[in-house]
């Protein structure tokens, strides 16, 4: 088959799926799937034939895990979700992320209270992993204004790498047995401490596989004002590691604004990183005016990427799966805002056009081609 | 009356949604004394449903109402809400909108 662009579109009421050809002209809408139910997490497995998975947030009847077998036409609950043992006192409100585990079947789900969940079945049961799920400092996280949430897996070989808002970034090096804070140089300007062990309020965290220990981190930035204990926090909100997340320094010089929630790769190039800036106080655009900002320098210089963008009179958020990139050899950047608009940006995000402009609020945008 | 095991007398009624998780069928009988062990015996006999009604602590979902007959258990004694044969037990959504 020749290749399709797949996006998984989460949103406050439910799971779209479009897809398209590679040239992307046209992408034709299915869905909502999971209907009337908010989604804030899709994956899309490709690791054999192509499953989509999304966790569907029913405020009425809980969560479950939706999977379809046939890219994105039909949708079916697996047997279970996560769940909490009965003894352990913590009730599922949410599941932030679902990716790929080290075996062929396994997944992994961040979910909120923030804990860690394994299937190794692709979806049918699930297994809390201890040593995150009841760190010692598990019980210290507090939640952010998005609740408490484990919103990012990535997987490095023997490394895991998970974001927790608010708890900040834990890595493993056993493959995900036991886990450690790793936040050196992650700032926070909601404690008086402006470098604590743990607690910050990590958005969302990216990697490349070619650039062996390097990763890029959007924080809980916008706290340069701040006068009160511990002084000024400048640029605290965009990071880079390139110690496999053991220090992070600041790479926000040059942004309008260091907040934000999203951080995105390029697919073919580690030095390409997009972030979405945002008003601190408002989480919207700068001046009403949306821009993509791009670096091709590993974050130390950045450029504004907003031909075809509106230039006024916009106040949308991108929350933090709101954007990303697919992976064909001139990628295109997606983002759906909260106001329910799908844009894509062709050649890396040089020129942009809405490809949905009535969908609901957006949660997550997950781009894949198959 | 087999005090022990008591015929199914209470019957619990549940939104046609929920109905996925009993092969279709729109209501079940249950023997029980109050509304909590007419629950336990949900989570015996009818785990996939009974999931969707309370979480993993035993706790009855947030944004759901339990009514016997016509009463709200909220107003009466919460899951020790005693059960007569011939009583019905409703699970319902709260009212909730945007």
């Amino acid at each position: 088959m020749a290749e399709r662009v797949i996006l998984a579109i989460g949103t406050k009421k439910g799971l779209f799926v479009a897809e398209a050809s590679k040239t992307r002209r046209k992408f034709e809408l299915r869905g909502p799937f999971g209907s009337g139910v908010p989604v804030y997490s899709a994956f899309v497995d490709t690791r054999n034939s192509p499953n989509i998975f999304f966790s569907s947030c029913n405020p009425f009847f809980g969560m479950k895990v939706m999977r379809s077998k046939d890219l994105g036409k039909t949708f079916k609950e697996t047997p279970s979700a996560p769940a909490f043992p009965k003894d352990d006192g913590r009730a599922l409100a949410n599941i932030w992320s679902i990716e790929a585990g080290a075996a062929k079947k396994e997944l992994l789900a961040g979910v909120e209270p923030a804990s860690l969940f394994r299937s190794r079945d692709h979806g049918d049961s699930w297994e809390m992993v201890e040593g995150i799920s009841n760190h010692d400092h598990a019980r210290k996280w507090q939640p952010g204004n998005g609740g408490l949430c484990m919103h990012t897996i990535i997987r490095d070989g023997n490394r895991v790498h998970l974001g927790i808002s608010t708890g900040g970034h834990y890595m493993s090096e056993d493959g995900g047995e036991t886990f450690q804070a790793s936040n050196s140089g992650v700032g926070a300007g909601f404690t008086p401490d402006p470098y604590p062990e743990f607690g910050q309020c990590v958005h969302k965290i990216a990697r490349h596989e070619d650039a062996p220990g390097r990763l890029y981190m959007q924080n809980h930035g916008g706290w340069a004002e701040w006068d009160g204990p511990g002084g000024r926090r400048p640029d605290i909100g965009v990071l880079r590691s390139d110690d496999h997340g053991k220090t992070w320094r600041s790479i926000a010089k040059g942004l309008p604004s260091d907040f934000g929630f999203p951080i995105v790769v390029h697919p073919h190039d580690p030095d390409v990183v997009y972030v979405m800036p945002l008003e601190g106080a408002t989480r919207t655009c700068p001046g009403g005016a949306p821009a993509v900002w791009r670096s091709e320098t590993g974050g130390n210089t950045w450029h504004k990427l907003n031909k075809g963008l509106p230039r006024k009179s916009s106040y949308f958020t991108i929350q933090r799966d709101g954007m990303d990139v697919d992976t064909l050899k001139t990628p295109a950047l997606y983002f759906g805002t909260t106001t329910g608009q799908l844009w894509m940006g062709r050649e890396g995000g040089e020129e942009w056009e809405c490809l949905f402009d009535s969908l609901p609020p957006i949660h997550c945008v997950k781009a894949t081609v198959v | 009356m087999d005090v022990a095991n008591p015929a199914p007398s209470i019957t619990v009624r549940y939104p046609g949604t929920l109905r996925t998780y009993t092969r279709g069928v729109s209501k079940l009988m249950v023997a029980a004394a109050d509304v909590r062990h007419a629950l336990d015996q949900l989570e015996r006999d009818h785990p996939e449903l009974y999931r969707n009604i309370c979480d993993e602590t035993g706790t009855v979902r947030q944004h759901l109402n339990v009514f016997v007959n016509t009463e709200n258990v909220r107003e009466l004694s919460g899951l020790d809400t005693k059960l007569a044969p011939g009583d019905e037990l409703t699970i319902l959504p709260a009212v909730s909108g945007g």
